[in-house]
């Protein structure tokens, strides 16, 4: 346990190393990030890293290949469909709210001009379960994670392309303040996220390979192994902060929202390909 | 023979009950302190969380500490209570530190 202790705080202390304020447009943070990973992992394909880990892991990747031929979160897209399809208590479904059909998570997260916020989809689906009288599901864990996988899957290959609309500048504020949450270090452990996934991207914490950032919201929702079930990236968001010790806050709060406005942003013009399987 | 017993028996409740009256005085002395230890770290907890600097285990501790305040162990629950105001105290400081966006000097733009 101290050997933990001494390694996290040593890594703390080489991550304290050097920090900078300065004002960019999200276009500039975009190229200094992307450029970022194609320096560091110069033999990666940049479409690569919406694979995560395993697109620098190569035994990890290994495994992965061969739970992917037989993959854990099918059943999960099965039963979103079977949500999808099955009407509410009013007759109406979830294509009333969606005309276009299930391959919509391209679209997400947007901004949103009317109510001034940023939209998930989990957020949308349940705003669209509510209109139609029905109670919203729950956001972490359960039936919410069906109809993602379906929707997720139904969208695979849709380029991610999250939009900050210039007319606003609310939108532009909301990214700043996703971006601003993905840098401040938070937790008894004192790290940011990019502590892990920008900075060590690549190192091994205990038997772990951190994943790069680029590329993290592609995938989601995850069947992870650990949890044995699909879950939706708030939900590791919640997971993330739990292990630096920081409290969490809401799923689809305006915190983890303008988190995933911002980090989706950074993997800008790649596809999307979650459901995805992951230890 | 019958004097000197009621004496004694007399001076020995004098004693037992003068000594029960001291730790029930004493037990509130340090129940109340505890609690307020207790409220202290509570408040600390609130103050960290209104900047969205709370920590994890703040809140359990004060929990925790609450639950040993009632089981009547005032040094463990006083010492979980400090601990807590203490990351209390931290959560904010390092919340506030965070303000202002610090970009990584590694980011090349």
């Amino acid at each position: 346990m101290k050997k933990v202790f001494r390694t996290l705080a040593l890594l703390a202390l080489t991550c304290s190393i050097g920090a900078t304020a300065q004002a960019s447009t999200p276009e500039e943070d975009l190229k200094a990030f992307q450029d970022f990973f194609a320096k560091r992992f110069p033999n990666v394909e940049t479409q690569d890293f919406v694979n995560g880990a395993y697109s620098i892991d190569p035994v990890g990747r290994e495994n992965w290949e061969a739970i992917e031929e037989f993959p854990p979160y099918e059943p999960f897209i099965d039963d979103g469909m079977t949500m999808w399809e099955t009407p509410f208590a009013n007759g109406k479904t979830y294509k009333d709210c969606f005309p276009d059909g299930p391959a919509m998570k391209g679209k997400y997260p947007y901004w949103n001009k009317e109510k001034g916020m940023v939209i998930t989809l989990e957020l949308a689906l349940n705003q669209c379960r509510e209109a139609n009288g029905e109670k919203p599901l729950k956001y972490k864990k359960g039936p919410i994670n069906n109809i993602v996988s379906y929707v997720a899957s139904e969208s695979r290959g849709q380029v991610t392309n999250v939009e900050i609309p210039k007319d606003d500048p609310r939108a532009l504020q909301a990214y700043e303040n996703g971006k601003k949450f993905y840098y401040a270090r938070r937790g008894q452990l004192n790290f940011s996220c990019s502590h892990c996934h920008l900075q060590n991207a690549g190192m091994i914490l205990r038997t772990e390979v951190l994943s790069p950032a680029i590329g993290h919201t592609t995938h989601f929702p995850v069947y992870r192994s650990k949890w044995g079930t699909v879950g939706t990236l708030h939900r590791r968001f919640t997971g993330c902060n739990k292990q630096v010790r920081a409290k969490p806050f809401k799923a689809h709060g305006e915190e983890y929202r303008n988190l995933e406005y911002f980090l989706t942003y950074m993997s800008n013009g790649l596809p999307l390909n979650g459901p995805g399987a992951r230890k | 023979m019958h004097k000197k017993l009621i004496l004694l028996l007399t001076l020995l409740a004098a004693i037992v009950c003068g000594g029960t009256t001291t730790t029930l005085l004493a037990d509130e002395a340090s129940m109340a302190k505890v609690q307020k230890l207790i409220d202290a770290a509570d408040a600390a907890r609130k103050e960290a969380a209104s900047v969205g600097g709370e920590w994890r285990d703040t809140g359990k501790m004060i929990k925790k500490a609450k639950k040993l305040l009632k089981k009547g162990d005032y040094t463990a629950a006083a010492k979980l209570a400090n601990d807590a105001a203490k990351q209390g105290h931290l959560g904010y400081e390092q919340a506030m530190s965070q303000k202002d966006l610090k970009m990584p000097s590694y980011l090349h733009y």
